[in-house]
Protein backbone atom coordinates (compact mmCIF):
# COMPACT_ATOMS: atom_id res chain seq x y z
CA UNK A 1 0.00 0.00 0.00
CA UNK A 2 1.19 3.49 -0.95
CA UNK A 3 2.38 5.44 1.97
CA UNK A 4 -1.40 7.37 2.88
CA UNK A 5 0.03 11.23 2.14
CA UNK A 6 2.78 11.23 -0.13
CA UNK A 7 4.77 13.87 -2.23
CA UNK A 8 7.07 13.45 -4.71
CA UNK A 9 10.42 15.15 -4.16
CA UNK A 10 12.83 15.20 -7.36
CA UNK A 11 16.46 16.62 -6.28
CA UNK A 12 18.30 18.78 -8.98
CA UNK A 13 20.54 16.06 -10.08
CA UNK A 14 17.36 14.23 -11.14
CA UNK A 15 15.76 17.31 -12.37
CA UNK A 16 18.99 17.55 -14.42
CA UNK A 17 19.07 13.89 -16.05
CA UNK A 18 15.35 14.46 -16.85
CA UNK A 19 16.02 17.72 -18.84
CA UNK A 20 19.07 15.66 -20.76
CA UNK A 21 16.56 13.06 -21.52
CA UNK A 22 13.77 15.28 -22.75
CA UNK A 23 16.30 17.09 -24.70
CA UNK A 24 17.85 14.10 -26.50
CA UNK A 25 14.26 12.98 -27.24
CA UNK A 26 13.39 15.79 -29.07
CA UNK A 27 16.69 16.15 -30.83
CA UNK A 28 17.20 12.64 -32.35
CA UNK A 29 13.02 12.57 -32.80
CA UNK A 30 13.37 15.39 -34.59
CA UNK A 31 9.79 16.29 -32.77
CA UNK A 32 8.49 19.52 -31.42
CA UNK A 33 8.12 19.57 -27.94
CA UNK A 34 8.25 16.88 -24.70
CA UNK A 35 6.37 17.24 -21.48
CA UNK A 36 6.60 15.11 -18.53
CA UNK A 37 3.76 15.23 -16.52
CA UNK A 38 2.92 13.63 -13.09
CA UNK A 39 -0.79 11.42 -14.26
CA UNK A 40 -2.29 14.24 -11.58
CA UNK A 41 -1.68 16.29 -14.60
CA UNK A 42 1.22 18.26 -13.55
CA UNK A 43 3.81 19.67 -15.48
CA UNK A 44 7.78 18.32 -13.74
CA UNK A 45 9.84 18.71 -17.01
CA UNK A 46 9.00 20.14 -20.73
CA UNK A 47 11.90 20.61 -23.64
CA UNK A 48 11.24 21.75 -26.60
CA UNK A 49 9.83 24.66 -28.90
CA UNK A 50 9.63 27.68 -26.30
CA UNK A 51 6.99 29.83 -27.87
CA UNK A 52 3.89 26.77 -26.49
CA UNK A 53 1.63 28.44 -24.57
CA UNK A 54 -0.29 27.24 -21.86
CA UNK A 55 1.76 24.23 -20.80
CA UNK A 56 -0.53 24.10 -17.43
CA UNK A 57 -3.87 23.34 -19.36
CA UNK A 58 -2.14 20.69 -21.78
CA UNK A 59 -0.46 19.20 -18.62
CA UNK A 60 -4.33 18.44 -17.59
CA UNK A 61 -5.86 17.70 -20.49
CA UNK A 62 -3.49 15.32 -21.47
CA UNK A 63 -3.39 14.13 -18.46
CA UNK A 64 -6.99 13.85 -18.02
CA UNK A 65 -7.20 12.57 -21.68
CA UNK A 66 -4.74 9.39 -20.69
CA UNK A 67 -6.75 8.49 -17.09
CA UNK A 68 -9.51 8.25 -19.18
CA UNK A 69 -8.24 5.91 -21.44
CA UNK A 70 -7.01 4.00 -18.48
CA UNK A 71 -10.88 4.03 -17.31
CA UNK A 72 -11.71 2.47 -21.03
CA UNK A 73 -8.96 -0.26 -21.07
CA UNK A 74 -10.72 -1.50 -17.17
CA UNK A 75 -14.32 -1.44 -19.23
CA UNK A 76 -12.57 -3.58 -22.18
CA UNK A 77 -10.93 -5.93 -19.52
CA UNK A 78 -7.50 -4.85 -20.35
CA UNK A 79 -4.65 -3.62 -17.54
CA UNK A 80 -4.12 -0.49 -19.39
CA UNK A 81 -3.38 1.35 -22.06
CA UNK A 82 0.05 1.89 -22.29
CA UNK A 83 0.62 4.55 -25.40
CA UNK A 84 -2.25 7.00 -27.28
CA UNK A 85 -1.74 8.43 -30.46
CA UNK A 86 -3.41 11.38 -31.64
CA UNK A 87 -2.90 12.70 -35.34
CA UNK A 88 -3.76 15.97 -35.99
CA UNK A 89 -3.15 18.17 -39.30
CA UNK A 90 0.01 19.76 -38.67
CA UNK A 91 1.03 18.17 -35.43
CA UNK A 92 0.65 14.70 -33.75
CA UNK A 93 0.89 13.97 -30.33
CA UNK A 94 2.33 10.53 -28.86
CA UNK A 95 1.62 9.54 -25.08
CA UNK A 96 3.17 6.86 -23.27
CA UNK A 97 2.82 6.25 -19.47
CA UNK A 98 5.92 5.72 -17.09
CA UNK A 99 5.42 2.74 -14.07
CA UNK A 100 1.95 4.38 -13.53
CA UNK A 101 3.20 7.63 -12.12
CA UNK A 102 4.32 9.90 -15.20
CA UNK A 103 3.37 10.86 -18.29
CA UNK A 104 5.79 11.10 -21.44
CA UNK A 105 4.18 13.17 -24.07
CA UNK A 106 6.14 13.71 -27.63
CA UNK A 107 4.53 16.24 -30.03
CA UNK A 108 5.70 16.04 -33.84
CA UNK A 109 5.15 16.56 -37.25
CA UNK A 110 4.51 14.82 -40.24
CA UNK A 111 8.66 15.39 -41.42
CA UNK A 112 9.09 12.57 -38.25
CA UNK A 113 8.19 9.02 -38.63
CA UNK A 114 5.86 7.78 -35.81
CA UNK A 115 7.56 4.33 -36.07
CA UNK A 116 10.60 6.11 -34.57
CA UNK A 117 9.23 7.93 -32.25
CA UNK A 118 7.72 4.76 -30.93
CA UNK A 119 10.93 3.74 -30.44
CA UNK A 120 12.66 6.66 -28.92
CA UNK A 121 9.92 7.18 -26.30
CA UNK A 122 9.98 3.59 -25.50
CA UNK A 123 14.11 3.95 -25.00
CA UNK A 124 13.51 7.08 -22.80
CA UNK A 125 10.57 5.72 -21.03
CA UNK A 126 12.89 2.99 -19.63
CA UNK A 127 15.10 5.93 -18.48
CA UNK A 128 12.99 8.12 -16.59
CA UNK A 129 11.10 4.72 -15.17
CA UNK A 130 14.97 4.19 -13.57
CA UNK A 131 14.66 7.91 -12.65
CA UNK A 132 11.40 7.05 -11.39
CA UNK A 133 12.43 4.42 -9.00
CA UNK A 134 15.66 6.78 -7.93
CA UNK A 135 13.86 9.35 -6.59
CA UNK A 136 10.50 6.46 -5.00
CA UNK A 137 13.97 5.72 -3.16
CA UNK A 138 15.16 8.65 -1.75
CA UNK A 139 14.29 9.48 1.95
CA UNK A 140 14.92 12.87 1.92
CA UNK A 141 12.70 14.70 4.87
CA UNK A 142 10.46 17.58 3.57
CA UNK A 143 11.32 19.72 5.99
CA UNK A 144 14.86 19.62 4.58
CA UNK A 145 13.76 20.35 1.80
CA UNK A 146 11.00 23.32 2.38
CA UNK A 147 12.61 24.64 5.65
CA UNK A 148 10.61 24.44 9.38
CA UNK A 149 8.71 27.72 8.37
CA UNK A 150 7.20 26.71 5.22
CA UNK A 151 3.46 25.52 6.49
CA UNK A 152 3.29 29.04 8.66
CA UNK A 153 4.16 31.19 5.80
CA UNK A 154 2.77 29.20 3.49
CA UNK A 155 -1.06 29.39 5.59
CA UNK A 156 -0.31 33.36 5.51
CA UNK A 157 -0.51 33.29 1.89
CA UNK A 158 -3.46 31.44 1.98
CA UNK A 159 -5.31 34.00 3.95
CA UNK A 160 -4.03 36.77 2.16
CA UNK A 161 -5.14 35.14 -1.36
CA UNK A 162 -8.17 33.37 -1.25
CA UNK A 163 -10.68 36.09 0.24
CA UNK A 164 -13.71 37.89 -1.18
CA UNK B 1 0.17 12.95 -5.78
CA UNK B 2 1.95 16.76 -4.66
CA UNK B 3 5.19 17.09 -6.88
CA UNK B 4 8.03 19.26 -5.24
CA UNK B 5 10.32 19.74 -7.53
CA UNK B 6 13.83 20.80 -5.90
CA UNK B 7 15.72 21.89 -8.64
CA UNK B 8 13.26 24.55 -10.20
CA UNK B 9 11.74 24.81 -6.94
CA UNK B 10 8.12 24.51 -7.28
CA UNK B 11 5.60 22.88 -5.77
CA UNK B 12 1.81 21.52 -6.88
CA UNK B 13 -0.58 19.97 -5.76
CA UNK B 14 -4.28 18.96 -7.02
CA UNK B 15 -7.33 19.18 -5.48
CA UNK B 16 -10.38 18.28 -6.03
CA UNK B 17 -14.31 19.26 -5.29
CA UNK B 18 -16.22 16.28 -5.88
CA UNK B 19 -19.72 15.75 -5.31
CA UNK B 20 -23.49 14.45 -6.68
CA UNK B 21 -24.83 16.36 -9.99
CA UNK B 22 -25.72 20.43 -9.93
CA UNK B 23 -24.68 20.23 -6.43
CA UNK B 24 -22.18 23.62 -6.86
CA UNK B 25 -18.96 22.08 -8.08
CA UNK B 26 -18.65 24.37 -10.85
CA UNK B 27 -19.64 27.31 -9.15
CA UNK B 28 -17.43 27.00 -6.67
CA UNK B 29 -14.57 27.33 -8.96
CA UNK B 30 -16.17 29.85 -11.08
CA UNK B 31 -16.29 32.23 -7.94
CA UNK B 32 -12.82 31.29 -7.17
CA UNK B 33 -11.60 32.05 -10.91
CA UNK B 34 -13.80 35.56 -10.43
CA UNK B 35 -12.19 36.99 -7.33
CA UNK B 36 -8.65 35.78 -7.21
CA UNK B 37 -6.45 38.57 -8.96
CA UNK B 38 -5.39 38.25 -11.93
CA UNK B 39 -1.44 37.62 -11.72
CA UNK B 40 -2.37 34.71 -9.17
CA UNK B 41 -4.55 32.53 -11.83
CA UNK B 42 -4.86 30.62 -15.33
CA UNK B 43 -7.91 30.68 -17.48
CA UNK B 44 -11.22 28.60 -16.02
CA UNK B 45 -10.87 25.48 -18.14
CA UNK B 46 -14.36 23.68 -18.70
CA UNK B 47 -15.06 20.83 -20.93
CA UNK B 48 -18.52 20.53 -20.68
CA UNK B 49 -21.90 20.04 -23.09
CA UNK B 50 -23.96 22.34 -25.08
CA UNK B 51 -25.90 23.00 -21.94
CA UNK B 52 -23.17 23.29 -19.55
CA UNK B 53 -23.28 19.92 -17.40
CA UNK B 54 -19.76 19.21 -16.71
CA UNK B 55 -18.28 16.73 -19.16
CA UNK B 56 -15.50 16.01 -18.07
CA UNK B 57 -13.71 18.68 -15.51
CA UNK B 58 -13.20 21.89 -15.14
CA UNK B 59 -9.73 22.75 -14.16
CA UNK B 60 -8.13 26.14 -12.50
CA UNK B 61 -4.80 26.54 -11.84
CA UNK B 62 -3.92 28.73 -9.29
CA UNK B 63 -0.36 30.06 -8.33
CA UNK B 64 0.20 31.25 -5.05
CA UNK B 65 3.60 32.75 -5.56
CA UNK B 66 6.94 32.16 -3.84
CA UNK B 67 6.69 30.80 -0.34
CA UNK B 68 10.07 30.45 1.14
CA UNK B 69 11.56 30.42 -2.40
CA UNK B 70 9.20 27.77 -3.70
CA UNK B 71 6.81 28.38 -6.21
CA UNK B 72 3.40 27.05 -5.25
CA UNK B 73 0.76 26.46 -7.71
CA UNK B 74 -2.88 24.42 -6.27
CA UNK B 75 -4.87 22.68 -9.43
CA UNK B 76 -8.29 22.72 -9.03
CA UNK B 77 -10.24 20.12 -10.52
CA UNK B 78 -14.31 19.76 -10.51
CA UNK B 79 -16.02 16.13 -11.63
CA UNK B 80 -18.81 16.08 -13.48
CA UNK B 81 -21.52 14.40 -10.99
CA UNK B 82 -23.94 13.24 -13.72
CA UNK B 83 -24.82 9.30 -12.69
CA UNK B 84 -23.09 8.27 -16.03
CA UNK B 85 -19.73 9.74 -15.17
CA UNK B 86 -18.73 7.72 -12.68
CA UNK B 87 -15.70 6.36 -14.57
CA UNK B 88 -15.05 9.85 -15.64
CA UNK B 89 -14.75 10.38 -12.22
CA UNK B 90 -12.48 8.04 -11.05
CA UNK B 91 -9.83 9.23 -13.90
CA UNK B 92 -10.39 12.78 -12.56
CA UNK B 93 -9.37 11.65 -9.10
CA UNK B 94 -6.09 10.44 -9.81
CA UNK B 95 -3.57 11.96 -7.95
CA UNK B 96 -5.97 14.22 -6.08
CA UNK B 97 -4.18 15.61 -2.91
CA UNK B 98 -6.88 16.37 -1.36
CA UNK B 99 -10.72 16.64 -1.62
CA UNK B 100 -13.81 19.16 -1.29
CA UNK B 101 -17.08 17.25 -1.07
CA UNK B 102 -20.02 19.63 -2.28
CA UNK B 103 -23.25 18.61 -0.82
CA UNK B 104 -26.55 19.75 -1.67
CA UNK B 105 -28.71 20.79 0.98
CA UNK B 106 -31.93 20.01 0.10
CA UNK B 107 -33.54 17.79 1.45
CA UNK B 108 -35.02 15.86 -1.46
CA UNK B 109 -30.96 15.71 -2.32
CA UNK B 110 -29.64 14.19 0.89
CA UNK B 111 -29.64 10.12 -1.00
CA UNK B 112 -27.82 11.24 -3.92
CA UNK B 113 -25.19 13.36 -1.61
CA UNK B 114 -24.87 9.98 0.26
CA UNK B 115 -24.17 7.77 -2.35
CA UNK B 116 -21.71 10.19 -3.99
CA UNK B 117 -19.82 10.10 -0.90
CA UNK B 118 -20.09 6.34 -0.87
CA UNK B 119 -18.87 6.23 -4.19
CA UNK B 120 -15.83 9.30 -3.09
CA UNK B 121 -14.76 6.40 -0.39
CA UNK B 122 -14.45 3.77 -2.98
CA UNK B 123 -12.95 5.42 -4.92
CA UNK B 124 -10.28 6.76 -2.81
CA UNK B 125 -9.58 3.53 -1.17
CA UNK B 126 -9.06 2.26 -4.37
CA UNK B 127 -5.86 4.17 -5.01
CA UNK B 128 -4.53 2.31 -1.96
CA UNK B 129 -5.85 5.49 0.44
CA UNK B 130 -7.07 5.24 3.95
CA UNK B 131 -10.46 7.18 3.34
CA UNK B 132 -10.50 8.14 7.02
CA UNK B 133 -6.75 10.03 6.65
CA UNK B 134 -7.75 11.35 3.69
CA UNK B 135 -7.67 15.11 3.20
CA UNK B 136 -11.00 16.19 3.06
CA UNK B 137 -13.56 19.04 3.83
CA UNK B 138 -17.45 19.13 3.31
CA UNK B 139 -19.08 21.86 2.09
CA UNK B 140 -22.80 22.12 2.61
CA UNK B 141 -24.04 24.21 -0.33
CA UNK B 142 -27.22 25.74 -1.29
CA UNK B 143 -28.06 27.11 1.97
CA UNK B 144 -30.23 30.08 0.49
CA UNK B 145 -32.60 27.07 -0.93
CA UNK B 146 -36.05 27.00 1.07
CA UNK B 147 -35.95 23.07 1.74
CA UNK B 148 -32.85 22.72 3.26
CA UNK B 149 -32.00 20.43 5.96
CA UNK B 150 -30.05 21.39 9.66
CA UNK B 151 -26.24 21.02 9.01
CA UNK B 152 -26.55 19.21 12.23
CA UNK B 153 -28.91 16.50 10.84
CA UNK B 154 -26.59 16.65 7.18
CA UNK B 155 -23.59 15.73 9.69
CA UNK B 156 -25.34 13.17 10.78
CA UNK B 157 -25.52 11.44 7.44
CA UNK B 158 -22.48 12.89 5.38
CA UNK B 159 -20.05 13.51 8.43
CA UNK B 160 -19.60 10.70 11.10
CA UNK B 161 -15.51 11.55 10.52
CA UNK B 162 -15.58 15.09 11.92
CA UNK B 163 -14.30 16.63 8.78
CA UNK B 164 -14.28 20.31 8.67
CA UNK B 165 -17.62 21.66 7.09
CA UNK B 166 -18.47 24.87 5.40
CA UNK B 167 -22.05 25.98 4.94
CA UNK B 168 -22.10 27.73 1.41
CA UNK B 169 -23.85 29.02 -1.00
CA UNK B 170 -21.58 28.84 -3.57
CA UNK B 171 -23.52 31.48 -6.32
CA UNK B 172 -22.88 34.48 -3.94
CA UNK B 173 -19.44 32.80 -3.02
CA UNK B 174 -20.90 32.92 0.91
CA UNK B 175 -18.26 30.05 2.21
CA UNK B 176 -16.17 29.35 -0.92
CA UNK B 177 -13.26 30.91 0.10
CA UNK B 178 -13.57 29.75 3.49
CA UNK B 179 -13.85 26.46 1.64
CA UNK B 180 -10.43 26.65 0.14
CA UNK B 181 -8.51 28.38 2.22
CA UNK B 182 -9.16 24.89 5.12
CA UNK B 183 -9.07 22.64 2.18
CA UNK B 184 -5.65 24.25 1.36
CA UNK B 185 -4.18 24.50 4.11
CA UNK B 186 -4.73 20.79 5.43
CA UNK B 187 -2.71 20.02 2.10
CA UNK B 188 0.39 21.85 2.88
CA UNK B 189 0.11 20.19 6.45
CA UNK B 190 0.37 16.91 4.98
CA UNK B 191 2.90 18.08 2.18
Amino acid sequence: MDPQLTSLIVPPDEVAHIDECLARLVDDTGGNYALLLDKSGQVIASNGDGNRQDTTALGALIAGSFASSQQIAKLLREKDFRMLLQQGVRENLFIALIEDQWILTIIFNKGTHIGLVKVLTKKATEELASVLERVRKQARSRDEVLGSNFRTSMEDTIDLLFRD
Amino acid sequence: MAIINVGVREIHCKIVYYGPGMCGKTSNLQYIHSQVPREAKGDLLSIATETERTLFFDFLPLDLGKVRGFSTRFHLYTVPGQILYERTRVAVLNGADGVVFVADSQRDKLQEDIKSLQELARNITRQNKKFSEFPMVLQYNKRDMPSVLPSTVMDKYLNPLSWQRFDAVATTGVGVFDTLKAISKLVISKL
